[in-house]
């Protein structure tokens, strides 16, 4: 790996923070706006459903959204507020479908303590302020003119300096703020302030509340003509108002973190607490008096972060914990007394706390087990790449040459038969009663020779098509109808049919053109072209699908593709593809009503074009590369959008996203041939030929990832895989709540890699928890075992000082406990370090030899250590060199000294980073991520002058990566093709608690430089949405220092190159001076590393 | 309730369903007549209504012109100051061509001027009682947060004693107001 980092997102933010309702598209829509850390979804309400608008990029980590109607705007504008205090005001502008920024600017001061609760950013209900809370002490207030323009913001001095919640008053003549606030005796308190804009300055509120319950901490202001505010405590729930009106009720003890308003009155609220139970809030009240409060229970949900009543009685839920929902409210309890009725659940992986790439095929293809989702919402996710079959059936069968499904009439919705082409013969397949396959006739084909295409044709007819002739086989009598023979001396070498249209070539060149007439094989037309013909299409992508005007057919000796025009068959266009290489499967289709040409070489390559369906013209030539073996390819449909498979050694789905071609590999070895196979036994099913197999499978939804969900009701912490015993261990805790008191209990549990079922379950002491898992061997023992590293947190101790080390065998799928080492601290992290065993315990490094006693055990014996650390959270290690992750020393390199059996620090890193993750890259260069978001790389220094500079780990790269990472991981999510140049780069997974998955790839130079290039270039023709500045976003940034990132590249922004207009992309070639097919090629080999 | 309904189909008698019905349940009593505007309207919500496009902005994201926001950077103290001496400016400057002299009007003026540095310090309410607050118009809660120098000084404009506690100054002021 380099030091030129080039970092993307695999798997976008999933975890929601906040989520809104308005008219943001226009005045009579309905929007759901989620954010997702630094994304904004924009949802649309219709009576179906949710339906997906927009996913916004935004460069800042979102603090808050609002949504907003200024006065005499018929929609509404969303405020978003980053945590870096920038903040934009957006419009919808519907005609261009564009964001407008209405407003943005920065609203940091120089001097002020960051809050310690969040920032706070709330919209006066009148429109009149917005007021923004981002300093202890400091209220922020950014005005409204009449016009509804902002006007300079400023400060206004706030006494309260812990406050909890802030929100606007409703109905209130001056504007005026409602604050929750924790005294210096920890009472909390509200107090209210009218904002005197004029006077820049708070006038003493209308009322105060003190003393309220000790666990209050959110604050629900109730619409005018109630008006008032709602105080939610943790026993309490509290209305009071300006007319002293006060109302509390007790409830259950829970910790309220989301509540939504149902009603535009705001009489009924929702509010979810920190175990995912929802509840109702009902506000009586007699014309404008508030009479009581009432709290209902109403079901469980995932855990959640924002509540969002949409319509008719359907809720979404955002989580941060476990997947966001969309749930029912029904009127009428369920047997288990719930009123919640889950629709939909979206997949969230946050917050990934760990996870371990797991290579099942041993293909270096990783899939990613991550650690996801807190206490009951806890899951293990399995995140692969590529597009899974699910073997219904296979039958061993040796030598297929060709295969294609029938009906049993041409408007059947199922296929029927299932036609296997061999060298000598083709045998047919039928679907019987018991939905099973068994052999049958079909008496007009010719059952022995081998087919080379078959179709069902229009009239019940059916094609087959073998060397010698065409038949046309009546579907109901099976017989016989019409047949055309190939003329003497020739014989067809391949073809291709539709509904009405058979086009086949013959030795010599001979193009010959049929068309269905009557019941009858008419021949159209023929055509002699000057070289071989290696394959043809005639799949129709017009508005007729029975009938095509364009044909495309690939030829020997001069390498190229030509479209010809049916039923004249006149030359239209002929595309040279270069090379030596010789076509050997053409297709057109239409993904997304786009028309594709795909022309696929015999050594692995693919080209696609885009195909003018009415005058034949082929624009936007690419090429990519598949496998290393000749591809065929054909379509087939998966929830009724079709999508092209391409089999080869590397088999692949080509499907359309966002109208751009995407290709996603299958998890299959080799793939000879395959066609759809849909029977009402197994519906959307793909029959596919391996060497010596024919099996039967469903294909996976077609997107690039997968994940597989294992709920484990429990949070785990730690994961592991060890491929020996086949199974994955991990760490994991569960909260007990019983009526009385809380407690956890902690466990090591043990899963097949496989099957994902639960095999053993180790629990832990008492207090006892689990802090790091490895799979690891010794020297002088071939045995493979699990190292548990334990510590005993105490109630009464700040750090543990107590932990320990356990080693587990696995026999029989149990987990065999066989050696057990105390420690004097917390095992933060373990690593298997030549043949023995690196702890991190506390402040020390310690290394353990595996000795065997005299009795025939074994046991850990200490052999050396190393102090000097704050807390070493995490290591790595590789030879004899071993890195360390500080919990605030940032990163040291240590060396283990064989001779003098000793471990010394070589250098560190002089800066205070507080690490979360580490990894070394090389020998030379190791990466860390820190707690402000940011990841860096340091250098080893061997080089250097002077012990000085070599005493130093250089840094040489940092980047502002705007998400928590908790682990660095080497591996690849995608299948690496050693022929390819990408396949040479090597790739770091990391995992961040909003649910990213990412890559880091180390690039050549070279490469870095070129798309360093792009990236500036890009940087002035995609604009940051709401004008906020890419630069300042991924600049290094935490507390102590803000630095331009470099030798790092921000592989999201350079892969929106391939969403970009034309015309954009040739103005960006342009000022590039490469040309577009060039650029589109180099960036869309970089979207093949994820 | 789940006991309940647990030993309701475990029971063999299905004639006393009428305990267990929802009235029971607590909820659903207020979970009719949810808002309505037309959406999730259709029998089943689908999932699959097309999937996201990821926006990418190609076009100007200057906001108009005058909004970049910026913070007023004058510090908070020296701001009041200037508010202060403005507000009294322009009070002076309309007050004398309005021949509205009404005896508590000029007092509530002179008042002003006296106290104008000290109620800087206070930081609050004396901002808007700047120019158009008279004494009556001080509520229980404003006095209270008044300084008893400041009282004092109220007292002496309306001729009435200014010794005591602050209680009693606040006591005797209001009563004068009332």
């Amino acid at each position: 790996m380099s030091v030129w980092n080039y970092v993307v997102t695999a798997h976008k933010p999933t975890s929601v923070s906040h989520s809104c309702v308005g008219n943001f598209t226009s005045p009579n829509q309905l929007n759901l706006i989620i954010a997702k850390c630094t994304r904004i979804e924009i949802h649309l309400l219709t009576p179906q459903g949710l339906q997906p608008m927009l996913d916004v990029p935004i460069y800042g980590r979102i603090a808050t959204i609002e949504l907003f109607r200024p006065h005499n705007e018929p929609q509404d504008f969303l405020f978003i507020a980053t945590e870096r205090y920038k903040f934009c005001v957006l419009q919808w502008d519907a005609e261009k479908s564009e964001l407008l920024t209405r407003a943005m600017g920065d609203v940091s001061d120089r001097i002020g303590r960051p809050t310690d609760n969040g920032q706070i950013g709330i919209i006066d209900p009148d429109c009149r302020l917005i007021g923004l809370h981002l300093y202890d002490g400091l209220f922020k207030v950014i005005p409204f003119d009449n016009k509804g323009q902002l006007k300079e913001a400023f400060n206004i001095r706030l006494e309260e300096l812990q406050v909890l919640d802030i929100k606007f008053l409703h109905g209130c003549v001056k504007p005026t703020i409602v604050v929750l606030y924790q005294d210096n005796k920890d009472a909390r308190h509200v107090k209210t302030y009218e904002v005197a804009l004029k006077e820049k300055d708070f006038v003493e509120g209308p009322w105060s509340q003190n003393n309220l319950d000790n666990g209050a901490g959110l604050l629900i202001p109730v619409p005018a003509p109630l008006g008032g505010v709602i105080i939610i405590g943790e026993e309490t729930i509290v209305y009071c108002n300006a007319n002293a009106t006060f109302k509390a009720i007790p409830i259950k003890q829970s910790i309220i973190r989301a509540y939504g308003r149902v009603d535009p009155d705001g009489s009924r609220y929702l509010l979810g607490d920190n175990t995912g139970t929802l509840h109702l809030l009902v506000l009586t009240h007699e014309r404008e008096r508030v009479t009581g409060l009432k709290v209902e229970y109403l079901g469980e949900t995932s855990i959640a972060s924002s509540i969002s009543y949409l319509d008719n009685g359907v809720v979404y839920i955002g989580s941060r914990f476990g997947d966001s929902q969309l749930v029912k409210l029904n009127l009428q309890a369920d047997a288990s007394g719930s009123f919640v009725e889950v629709l939909e659940q979206y997949v969230n992986l946050g917050p990934i706390v760990d996870f371990c790439v797991v290579d099942l095929d041993r293909q270096g293809q990783g899939q990613v087990v991550t650690c996801s989702g807190a206490s009951k919402d806890g899951s293990l996710r399995v995140v692969r790449n590529g597009i899974g079959i699910n073997e219904q059936a296979s039958v061993e069968l040796q030598g297929i040459k060709g295969l294609w499904s029938l009906k049993s009439s041409f408007n059947d919705p199922y296929d029927m038969y299932l036609v296997v082409s061999f060298i000598s013969e083709t045998r047919f397949l039928a679907m019987n009663m018991e939905d099973e396959l068994e052999e049958t006739e079909i008496e007009g084909f010719d059952a022995q020779t081998q087919t080379l295409f078959c179709q069902n044709a229009i009239n019940d007819l059916l094609i087959q098509v073998t060397a010698n002739s065409v038949r046309l086989v009546s579907c109901t009598s099976r017989e016989l109808v019409d047949q055309w023979n190939a003329p003497a001396g020739f014989s067809v070498n391949v073809a291709s049919a539709n509904a009405s249209q058979v086009l086949l070539a013959t030795g010599g060149g001979h193009l010959v053109y049929l068309e269905i007439r009557d019941n009858k094989l008419v021949e159209v037309k023929h055509a002699q072209l000057e070289h071989e013909i290696s394959c043809l299409d005639l799949n129709p992508i017009g508005d007729n699908p029975q009938y095509s005007s364009l044909a495309a057919v690939g030829m020997w000796t001069d390498i190229s593709v030509r479209i010809f025009s049916l039923p004249d068959l006149e030359l239209i266009r002929k595309e040279n593809l270069g090379g030596e290489i010789v076509p050997r499967s053409v297709l057109l289709c239409t993904l997304e009503g786009v028309s594709y040409l795909l022309c696929a070489l015999g050594d692995g390559n693919l080209f696609s074009f885009l195909l003018n369906a009415s005058t034949g013209e082929l624009t936007d030539k690419k090429k990519v590369s598949l496998g290393t073996q000749p591809i065929s390819l054909r379509t087939f449909s998966s929830k009724g959008t079709s999508h092209v498979f391409a089999s080869s050694d590397r088999p692949t789905v080509i499907y359309s996203s966002n109208k751009k071609l995407l290709y996603s590999n299958v998890n299959l070895k080799e793939v000879n041939h395959m066609c759809p196979f849909n029977t009402a036994a197994f519906p959307d099913s793909l029959a596919i030929a391996k060497e010596g197999e024919l099996s039967i499978g469903t294909i996976d939804d077609i997107q690039k990832l997968h994940i597989r969900t294992i709920p484990l009701k429990e949070q785990a912490r730690r994961i592991c895989h060890q491929e020996q015993s086949r199974t994955l261990a991990f760490c994991s805790f569960k909260y007990n709540q019983t009526s009385m008191e809380e407690s956890e209990s902690h466990y090591i549990r043990l899963l097949d890699h496989q099957t994902f079922e639960f095999l053993s379950i180790y629990p832990l002491d008492q207090y006892e928890c689990g802090c790091s898992i490895i799979s690891c061997s010794f020297a002088d023992d071939n045995n493979v075992y699990y190292c548990v590293g334990t510590a005993y947190v105490l109630p009464e101790e700040n750090e543990p000082s107590k932990g320990r080390i356990l080693v587990f065998a696995v026999e029989d799928g149990r987990l065999q406990l066989i050696v057990e080492k105390e420690t004097k601290g917390a095992v933060y992290s373990l690593n298997a370090f030549n043949g023995k065993l690196l702890a991190a315990i506390n402040q020390k490094i310690q290394l353990y030899k595996w000795m065997l006693r005299e009795d025939g055990t074994h046991e850990l014996q200490s052999e050396c250590g190393h102090h000097g650390h704050i807390l070493a959270l995490y290591t790595q290690t590789r030879g004899d060199f071993i890195v360390v992750g500080d919990l605030m020393k940032s990163i040291s390199l240590l060396v283990y000294k064989h001779e003098e059996s000793a471990i010394e620090e070589r250098a560190r890193d002089y800066n205070a980073n507080w690490m979360t993750a580490v990894e070394m890259l090389d020998d030379e260069v190791y990466i860390g991520a820190e707690n402000s978001y940011n990841l860096f790389t340091v250098r080893k220094n061997s080089d250097a002058a002077t012990d000085d500079e070599r005493a130093r780990l250089e840094v040489v790269g940092e980047y502002h990566l705007g998400e928590f990472v908790n682990r660095l991981r080497h591996g690849s999510l995608v299948m690496r093709l050693p022929d390819s140049e990408i396949g040479q780069i090597p790739t770091v997974i990391f995992g961040t608690i909003n649910g990213v998955i990412g890559i880091i790839a180390s690039l050549p130079h070279d490469q870095y430089v070129f798309l360093e290039k792009l990236q500036s270039t890009l940087v002035k023709f995609i604009k940051g949405v709401g004008n906020l500045n890419h630069e300042q976003w991924r600049a290094f940034h935490n507390d102590k220092k803000t630095a331009e990132a470099r030798n790092f590249l921000d592989g999201d922004l350079i892969e929106s190159f391939l969403d970009l207009s034309r015309s954009k992309m040739e103005e960006v070639s342009k000022a590039m001076g490469v040309s577009v097919e060039e650029l589109s090629k180099r960036v869309e080999e970089l979207t093949r590393l994820h | 309730m789940a006991a309940e309904e647990g030993s309701g189909r475990g029971g063999e008698k299905k004639s006393s369903p009428a305990p267990t019905k929802p009235v029971e349940a607590g909820a659903a009593k207020f979970l009719s007549g949810m808002p309505s505007r037309g959406n999730f309207s259709s029998g089943s919500v689908s999932s699959n209504l097309g999937g996201f496009r990821v926006y990418v902005c190609e076009h100007s994201t200057e906001p108009p012109e005058g909004q970049v926001i910026q913070t007023d950077s004058t510090n908070i103290l020296i701001r009041h100051l200037q508010l202060k001496l403005k507000s009294e400016a322009k009070d002076a400057g309309s007050r004398t061509p309005g021949e509205n002299t009404r005896g508590k009007r000029s007092a509530a003026r002179s008042l002003d001027v006296n106290n104008s540095a000290k109620r800087a310090n206070l930081g609050t309410s004396s901002g808007s009682s700047a120019h158009e607050e008279t004494i009556s118009g001080f509520s229980q809660h404003t006095l209270q947060s008044f300084t008893v120098e400041r009282l004092r000084a109220l007292l002496r404009q309306s001729g009435l004693s200014t010794k005591g506690k602050k209680d009693e100054l606040i006591t005797r002021l209001r009563e004068s107001q009332g």
